[in-house]
């Protein structure tokens, strides 16, 4: 019993992860239908980027708290501004060019954000500078032996701020409404007199921004990076917006929780080496039952 | 001065020419018919106004100000609506989550949007009805009244309809031209391009008759409908070529009126 | 057919294509004499990559079924023949063809269960599935797991050991040339068809008459098999398989020399893969992170440069006219003529807790024309569906000519003899006017996999004849002189045309028509009601749902009229019209405006004067 709480804590912190990184391959993709395969690397930028601020900061004197929360501001806005100036330069002039062209530009894309950093920032594995308060020692011990670390704590309030923020964003604003009439019917938006371009763009700069703040935590928490960090993550958050129904904002959010708890049960369980086949079985399974997902609309088509 | 002044307007969809030389004008209060085959460019026409694709040549001027290689959604904000071919309603919104996106514009402005909206529910009662409804939901007569309802949010000077009575039913149809009457007693400009050419010129003051993207006749409407070639190709009013089995029906307009052949 | 048929297409458009193709055919032949050791072995890296392009090309560039998990089938090649071979000393020939059935197997696991899926829900199933076979490859020990499986053996064909660099190029090359050939085979034949058709639009393509789940799950089958063969040489010519050859990376580059070639051309293929292989080869001394960014780079200028792919498939179609039309008899039916020949008894249908359809019952006779009235959203496209077997009623009988038609699919209430069009014309825009019409015929055909394949004389004469009758309709429509356009390219009327040459080309005993002659203009529809009376006079019973009266009035007997889900009324044209219900839900009177909008005296009248001239059987 303990065990499952504890393996249950885990995954929710993974999950978040996930959940973050799905929510923007669910927007970019309800709005263009765009496998967007660069959308981990945002992650990874932000990752790297946090790593950066921190190096710098820490022994500075600033207190880590103020310290933790320039980086995650900093990785947040770096993310999102490659996010907004990838969708301006490499997905906006496609906009309608046939669909795996657009997924070329963005396996392209994935794979010059990637080798970029590698070729600035190395191919090994760099840790990140330790902040206190954030260490597995600061927890809090919930029944025996069962802990839910602050950082923990930090990831999924955080995450579940962020998703419900964006859920209210989306459902209530108008910026939002445009974003969903958008994926409906694009000339149609534009009559309404949306500005197409920039609400893509718009929708780019928030997903991005989400992963670079999630890939802040995953440096945080993990405490070291890699530039193919995002494309594995990404792959899992990938998965978990098609299994919560792709382009479905609070599918992505149950997604993104349920294979992470899905992959700490598998590595408390099983093994961590069938993870994966527990998890892509999982979604195999979900999708023959449910072709749309577990949140996603039965889509009417006419004949 | 014209409300709409179309000069020279060519378009192309890459090496077909859709329009060429299309020059035309709407004065406010007006509303101008556009008849034509399928195919003559009719559509392209109003896409190419409203900036949904791009003019090659050519001038737009709306109000005089140049609008012609201005974006759509700039071109909607000085107040051109334009209801696009087949309703493009957006399915997965409510009744009322259409109207709000069609007051886009005006998002700065929500007392001015909750008037428009009582007034398109008042136009259309039956949209009030169906307020919470999936749009998707709706049948096509309704949807095409939410289309129209969608336009006016933007307080629209100048309005394009776009085949609005396309599969609809003889009464819906009916209801459909009442309502364009209504919205020119209001003030807005009307476009109306209609292959219900019968029933388009006994609304509009004047129209254009558009073949291979060419404006082949223009005039008042009392005019064109006397016109013995719009009556050949457009109204029904000539017999057509002979069939194996003797006499082809000349097919009038919809809306069981086609007295013309008996 | 695109150009995969490159091959035959290069063939056949002679003088230009003839002499590069020769000195092409010479470069390939001789690159092992001409190039070192080193860059054979390059040479067999493409040519493998050839083969996986070819493979991927029938899943993605035909069917149009995204594929993120394509080096599976790969490994499973790969893996049989090492296993087989290594580990239990199996000839290395006989491994081939198990690889190959291990592989199809493989492909039928992942397809069937999976097709009725969206194409990006597929892609990620594809990629999980690689995954699943990647991980479960490197976890089991019967699979050598992360070390993989080494294979001593070297195959010996008439005495030769196929070892070195040189012979192996050349048994690759062979295999990428009998691969080239029987995919062309393949796609120019019906079953290509088929799944250009399912790309288009899968719906509609079920409901013209294609099997569409077994024509994709067909596709994942070929596209395995031929994935299986390239890994069966991967692993020999390596001499080990081991997981890391199989990654997700993989996958996207094999998906890559396909994306980057131009789907569907042969030539694009050849091109894809030699990027694909070629490009790190050359970049090879500037060090792994410069080359795979580079790479990286081009691939994003590429796609704006040429979208479509370096070589894409040629946009004027292969696809001939045949020269002599051929029309087909009508099919047999136990009805005499003015008989019932479809019956629809108590049709209900409930969409969760919306009733569209209550207790409708519809007969129609042997050579009738029958009319469907009602307003928007009463269900008369409601009743064609449920009849077509696009949606099952949720109670209620079909029967055409005594034959139950409830629970069938679509394709095969065509193969029964009912054919459909459909609201807005939905043609398969990317194929040309004489292949759309093919397609229609799709449910006529017998043709299977292994025929068409070969090439068998059965099925070109199928083919030929195919290709008479679709000549026939469209001379029938009128559409011969724009047969080799693309279906897009049509003109409005000309596109409603063809959408009823296609549900034709199945010779159907009984069609519908579903608004026919909306947006239509007068003269079109006129030209649109002699050619639904010629169908007619064919014997050919016709249902028709359409709100232009006159044209109703004009074409049919009996008009049955349907509101709210439900019969309304049926009669002749003139008592319909004269019902005070029929005046109320659906043709409406000029009450309050009648006035002004009458002023010119001539134009207006009331519905219960439409008496335009009819082409009805009594006249």
């Amino acid at each position: 019993m303990n065990d499952f709480l504890q393996y249950t804590l885990n995954g929710l912190t993974v999950g978040a992860f996930y959940a973050l990184v799905a929510l923007g391959y669910t927007m970019v993709y309800g709005i263009i239908r765009l496998l967007n395969f660069a959308h981990g690397d945002f992650f990874m930028v932000g990752a790297f980027l946090a790593t950066g601020v921190l190096s710098l900061l820490t022994g500075s004197g600033l207190p880590s708290g103020l310290v933790v929360v320039v980086a995650l501001v900093a990785a947040t806005a770096a993310a999102a501004a490659l996010g907004g100036v990838s969708a301006r330069i490499v997905y906006l002039p496609l906009v309608k060019a046939p669909k795996l062209s657009l997924l070329v530009s963005a396996l392209g894309l994935s794979l010059a954000v990637e080798y970029g950093t590698a070729l600035s920032q190395g191919t090994g594995f760099r840790s990140v500078p330790h902040i206190g308060f954030l260490s597995a020692e600061h927890a809090i011990g919930l029944t025996d032996g069962v802990r839910l670390t602050y950082a923990q704590l930090g990831v999924i309030a955080v995450s579940l701020a962020l998703m419900i923020g964006l859920y209210l964003y989306v459902t209530r604003t108008f910026t939002g409404t445009a974003m969903r009439v958008l994926a409906m019917d694009q000339d149609a938006a534009r009559l309404m007199g949306v500005n197409v371009e920039r609400t893509i763009m718009m929708t780019f700069i928030i997903g991005a921004g989400l992963a670079g703040t999630a890939g802040t935590m995953y440096a945080l928490y993990y405490p070291q990076v890699n530039f193919l960090m995002g494309f594995l993550l990404g792959l899992r958050a990938f998965t978990a917006a098609v299994l919560g129904g792709i382009g479905n904002i609070p599918g992505a959010m149950v997604g993104g929780f349920l294979i992470g708890l899905l992959e700490s049960y598998a590595t408390g369980y099983v093994a961590g080496r069938w993870t994966d086949v527990v998890v892509f079985g999982v979604l195999i399974g979900v999708l023959v039952i449910r072709p749309s997902g577990i949140l996603g609309e039965r889509v009417a088509e006419r004949v | 001065m014209a409300l709409l002044e179309v000069t020279g307007l060519d378009a192309s969809y890459g090496a077909i020419e859709a329009l060429s030389g299309v020059s035309l004008r709407v004065e406010p209060g007006e509303i101008v018919a556009i008849l034509g085959a399928n195919g003559a460019g009719k559509t392209t026409l109003l896409r190419t106004l409203t900036g949904l694709h791009r003019a090659k040549a050519g001038t737009v001027l709306l109000d005089g100000q140049d609008i012609t290689r201005r974006r759509a959604h700039d071109i909607v904000g000085m107040g051109f609506g334009h209801v696009p071919e087949g309703r493009r309603v957006f399915a997965a919104l409510e009744v009322d989550g259409n109207l709000t996106m069609g007051g886009y514009q005006s998002r700065k402005e929500p007392a001015a949007l909750a008037e428009r909206r009582r007034q398109v529910y008042e136009l259309f009662p039956r949209l009030a009805e169906r307020q919470g409804q999936l749009a998707g939901t709706l049948s096509g007569g309704e949807q095409q009244m939410l289309a129209i309802g969608r336009a006016l949010m933007n307080a629209p000077r100048f309005l394009a309809l776009d085949e609005p009575s396309l599969g609809l039913s003889p009464l819906f149809t009916r209801n459909i031209f009442k309502i364009v009457r209504r919205i020119r007693e209001q003030g807005t400009a009307v476009l109306l391009v209609e292959q219900n050419a019968r029933q388009a010129l006994r609304l509009a003051d004047r129209g254009y008759v558009l073949e291979t993207g060419r404006v082949a006749l223009e005039g008042p409407a009392a005019e064109l409908a006397d016109d013995p070639r719009v009556k050949a190709a457009y109204l029904g009013g000539a017999p057509a070529e002979p069939s194996p089995r003797g006499p082809v029906a000349s097919t009038s307009d919809n809306g069981g009126k086609g007295a013309d052949g008996s | 057919m695109r150009g995969i048929s490159g091959l035959t297409g290069l063939l056949d458009s002679a003088r230009v294509k003839i002499p590069s193709l020769a000195v092409f055919a010479v470069v390939l032949l001789a690159f092992p004499s001409i190039a070192d050791e080193y860059w054979t072995d390059v040479g067999v890296k493409v040519l493998l990559y050839v083969v996986l392009g070819l493979g991927i090309n029938v899943v993605v560039g035909y069917a149009g079924l995204l594929d993120l998990g394509y080096s599976a089938f790969f490994a499973v090649g790969g893996y049989t023949t090492a296993i087989l071979v290594g580990n239990y000393g199996v000839n290395w020939w006989l491994t081939l063809p198990i690889a190959m059935l291990v592989a199809a197997i493989g492909g039928y696991l992942i397809g069937y269960p999976t097709l009725r899926l969206r194409s990006d829900y597929l892609a990620i199933v594809t990629l999980g599935f690689g995954e699943i076979v990647r991980v479960t490859a490197n976890n089991l020990e019967f699979t050598g797991g992360p070390d993989g499986v080494i294979l001593p053996f070297r195959p010996v064909l008439f005495g030769y050991e196929l070892a070195g660099t040189q012979s192996m190029y050349y048994l690759v090359l062979v295999i990428a040339l009998v691969v080239g050939l029987g995919a062309t085979s393949l796609t120019r034949s019906k079953i290509g068809r088929s799944w250009e058709s399912v790309r288009e639009d899968e719906r509609v393509a079920e409901a013209v008459g294609v099997p569409s789940i077994r024509v994709k799950a067909l596709a994942y089958v070929v596209g395995g098999v031929i994935a299986g063969v390239a890994g069966a040489f991967f692993a020999t010519y390596i001499g080990i398989v081991s997981p890391t050859s199989f990654t997700f990376l993989t996958s996207v580059l094999i998906l890559l020399v396909v994306l980057i070639g131009g789907r569907g051309s042969l030539v694009g293929v050849f091109l894809g893969a030699l990027v694909v292989q070629g490009t790190p080869e050359v970049l090879r001394s500037i060090g792994d992170e410069w080359r795979i960014f580079l790479f990286a780079v081009v691939l994003i200028v590429l796609m704006f440069v040429r979208p479509l792919g370096l070589w894409p498939a040629r946009t004027r179609r292969g696809a001939r006219l045949a020269q002599s039309a051929e029309e087909p008899p009508l099919p047999e039916v136990g009805v005499a003529p003015g008989e019932p020949l479809l019956e629809v008894r108590g049709l209900t249908m409930r969409f969760g807790g919306l009733l569209a359809l209550n207790d409708v019952d519809i007969t129609v006779g042997r050579g009738e024309v029958l009319g469907v009235i009602g307003p928007n959203g009463a269900g008369k496209t409601t009743v064609f569906n449920c009849v077509t077997g696009v949606v099952r009623p949720t109670a209620g009988k079909v029967v055409l000519g005594g034959e139950s038609l409830i629970g069938r699919h679509p394709h095969q209430v065509v193969q029964r003899g009912m054919a459909r069009t459909f609201q807005g014309a939905r043609l398969f825009s990317d194929m040309s006017v004489v292949e759309n019409v093919l397609v229609g015929m799709t449910a006529r055909m017998n043709s299977g996999v292994l025929t068409s394949l070969l090439r068998l004389p059965a099925q070109r004469r199928e083919e030929q004849r195919a290709g008479r009758q679709a000549r026939y309709w469209l001379d029938f429509v009128g559409l011969s002189d724009k047969a080799t356009r693309f279906a897009r390219e049509l003109s409005y009327g000309d596109q409603r045309r063809l959408d009823i040459a296609r549900a034709l080309a199945s010779n159907p005993l009984v069609l519908l028509l579903d608004e026919p002659a909306a947006g239509m203009n007068p003269s079109e529809k006129a030209d649109l009601m002699e050619l639904i009376g010629r169908i007619r006079d064919r014997g050919v019973t016709v249902v028709l749902i359409e709100h232009d009266m006159a044209f109703v009035m004009g074409l049919c007997e009996r008009v049955l009229v349907i509101e709210t889900g439900a019969k309304l009324t049926e009669g002749s044209p003139y008592e319909v019209q004269q019902d005070p219900r029929v005046i109320e839900a659906y043709l409406g009177v000029d009450e309050d405006d009648e006035g002004d909008e009458d002023a010119d005296g001539d134009l207006g009248a009331g519905p219960d004067d439409t008496t335009a001239p009819t082409l009805t059987k009594g006249q």
